[in-house]
């Protein structure tokens, strides 16, 4: 499965408003709700926040992947979003976050959705990247780095 | 008299040979359960075994207690949360569409071959309900896979439909030997039936929930064979007043399956084992009870009961149940060609035998021969004509690792994902060098999309997966582990 395909330019946000690990989760949670697969948007909340308990999914330099598994979606739906200001995430490098993906899979695609957080996982491990995500504009050239991205290191 | 030793070798002996053609042909998409029916025939008076066996009420009840079992274990592995969205649809195909299949064939075998119309209605009753067991192993082969929601509605539906074709035929058998006379009094015993059926069977779930739960079994061997009785029991309770003892045990496996219950998985492959034994069983019984010349002698008239049956009653019926669903015109047609006909059929027949109607034999051998051609052409054709309607979904590629872990209910022990973060100083350490706690356990690590089982001395690379089994109380020395950041001037 592609990133580029779960993301649309709905999902999609260059501007994330908030002032907190919390706010972000939860602006970022609004914003997968619109998505037609996501069932109960609260339920989602509770399985991403759930999920952060465990561990932080601020992995380092500035990404961060809050995710989770439920049956409030109907199959895998995701988010992207660039934060406004950088955001004190507690993150494990304790670095300020920027980017964050959302994922959110139906509670028996365990597979699927371990694949794609590897996918993703190794995608944002490019510095390069990471700084050409920060210097784009709108949600469609976002997806379009996806695609890029995506075609360079997994089909090529 | 023929010794009980021999009995046992030969019963024992036609179950092994059944499970080791059914694996030999694994790889033929032959349909499993023809295959044991077949073992049946071969071993039977006019086959290779040349085994005497006419016993119709054995037969009869044999087919009784595997169907218990087999419902009852089919509603264990039913997920509530797949089969809530196709619930009327699956309602309405189980009652109204049965009913218009018997009805159609009913009809027809009445006008083509002069039937009454009553015997007529009755064998079209005994050939009305879809075979759960021939479309469960279908669905969940290898070889095929069924988009949105077409598999869960196949699946209920298969495992609801057999108490309506046993009550329209129990029901109808009442009226031809005069104890039911007025169609009022026919509804009545519907409504009775199928009433006490559900209560019951969602009455005494409940109650072996609670008795599963609270029951603290000393021998862990208890839990099944408590659960095995108590299956019996439902179905024996139901029956003895009158109530669908079949829809009972399907109903109460439904809400045993679907709560959380101490043992859940011993239960399941118990009950699995157990289903699979029962199909064995009860097709090689039937197969053995059929003549095969007497099956061959009403080919022709057959051949076109089956047609009409797949090819104008079932399709009609689907149509006419699914109108006001939102399944689009090539899913109903999907549905109408999944009407696999299996061994309650059979089961079915032999109630007329009993009852000592006239063209009772006639009957039993021309739903034999309708079960072979609907588990024949229709199983076989399936895979294509899901490709060909476009329904088909990608088949999934099922990796044989733990990716899913149910934690017993007293243990402390998860399986969480985790990620190996960037910048990490696990990062370039072997598992044996990190010096994972105690209980803890790293399953499986995800790279690049490739599923890796770990030894001691794989390294980890920055940003992988982790699944990690974990007993809840080392998980923040584990956290401590993995966040541990690799020294300033290397980051």
């Amino acid at each position: 499965m592609k990133i580029s395909d779960l993301l649309t330019e709905d999902l999609v946000v260059t501007h994330l408003e908030g002032n907190s690990k919390d706010d972000i989760i939860n602006s970022i949670v609004d914003l997968v709700a619109t998505s037609p697969k996501v069932l109960d948007k609260e339920k989602v909340r509770e399985a991403v926040f759930e999920r952060e308990q465990i561990m932080s999914t601020g992995v380092g330099d500035g990404f961060a992947i809050p995710h989770g598994k439920t049956d409030a979606v109907s199959d895998i739906a995701a988010a992207f979003a660039i934060t406004a200001e950088p955001i004190d995430y507690e993150s494990l490098d304790e670095k300020p976050v920027r980017l964050v993906f959302l994922l959110v899979s139906k509670a028996n695609m365990v597979g699927p959705h371990i694949k794609l957080l590897s996918r993703i996982s190794r995608l944002m491990n490019k510095a390069e990247f990471r700084e050409k995500l920060l210097h784009v504009s709108s949600p469609k050239e976002i997806i379009e780095m996806f695609k890029q991205e995506e075609a360079t290191y997994f089909e090529g | 008299m023929i010794s009980f030793e021999y009995i046992l070798l030969v019963s024992s002996g036609l179950i092994l040979i059944s499970l080791a053609i059914a694996k030999i042909s694994d790889n033929f998409g032959v349909p499993t359960l023809l295959l044991f029916l077949v073992v049946g025939m071969l071993a039977g008076s006019e086959g290779l075994g040349g085994i005497e066996f006419s016993d119709v009420g054995l037969a009869r009840s044999i087919g009784t207690i595997a169907l218990v079992l087999i419902l009852f274990a089919g509603g264990l592995d039913t997920k509530w949360s797949s089969v809530r969205p196709v619930l009327r649809e699956a309602g309405i195909l189980a009652t109204a569409g049965v009913f218009t299949t018997a009805l159609l064939v009913g009809v027809f075998v009445s006008y083509a071959f002069g039937f009454s119309l009553l015997e007529g209605l009755l064998f079209g009753a005994v050939v009305s309900s879809t075979d759960a067991a021939a479309v469960f192993s279908l669905l969940r082969s290898r070889n095929v896979s069924l988009r949105g929601n077409l598999k869960p509605l196949l699946e209920l539906e298969s495992g609801s439909n057999d108490p309506m074709a046993v009550f329209l035929t129990l029901g109808l058998i009442q009226v031809l030997t005069s104890q039911i006379e007025t169609a009022a009094d026919f509804i009545i015993l519907f409504i009775y039936q199928m009433g006490f059926g559900a209560v019951l069977g969602f009455g005494l779930g409940k109650a072996m929930v609670f008795l599963l739960n609270r029951f603290k079994f000393s021998y862990q061997g208890f839990y099944p064979v408590f659960a095995l009785a108590f299956a019996v029991f439902i179905f024996g309770i139901t029956a003895v007043i009158n109530g669908s003892g079949f829809l009972a045990v399907y109903v109460a496996g439904l809400i045993v399956g679907n709560s959380e219950i101490i043992q859940k998985r011993s239960l399941l492959r118990f009950f699995d084992g157990f289903a699979w034994l029962s199909q064995v069983v009860m097709f090689v019984t039937l197969g053995l009870l059929v003549f095969p010349s007497h099956v061959a002698s009403v080919v022709g008239i057959g051949l076109l009961v089956s047609a009409v049956l797949m090819f104008v009653a079932r399709p009609v019926s689907v149509f006419l149940s699914l109108a006001f669903s939102k399944f689009r015109w090539n899913e109903k047609a999907l549905v109408s060609w999944v009407g696999l006909r299996g061994a309650v059929p059979i089961i079915l027949a032999t109630f007329p035998l009993l009852a000592g109607l006239p063209r009772a034999e006639l009957m039993f051998n021309l739903v034999f021969f309708i079960v072979l051609t609907s588990t024949v052409f229709q199983g076989w054709s399936i895979p294509l004509l899901a490709r060909i309607l476009n329904v088909d979904a990608p088949l999934e590629r099922t990796p044989n690792y733990p990716l899913e872990f149910d934690a017993p209910r007293e243990s402390n022990t998860e399986l969480v994902d985790l990620m190996v973060p960037y910048n990490a100083s696990a990062v370039g350490k072997t598992i044996v060098e990190l010096g994972m706690p105690q209980d803890s356990l790293i399953v499986l690590i995800i790279r690049n999309e490739e599923f890796l089982v770990p030894s001691g001395g794989t390294v980890l690379e920055s940003g992988d997966t982790i699944l990690v089994l974990v007993n809840k109380q080392n998980l923040p020395h584990i956290r401590e582990l993995l966040a541990e950041q690799r020294a300033k001037e290397e980051a």
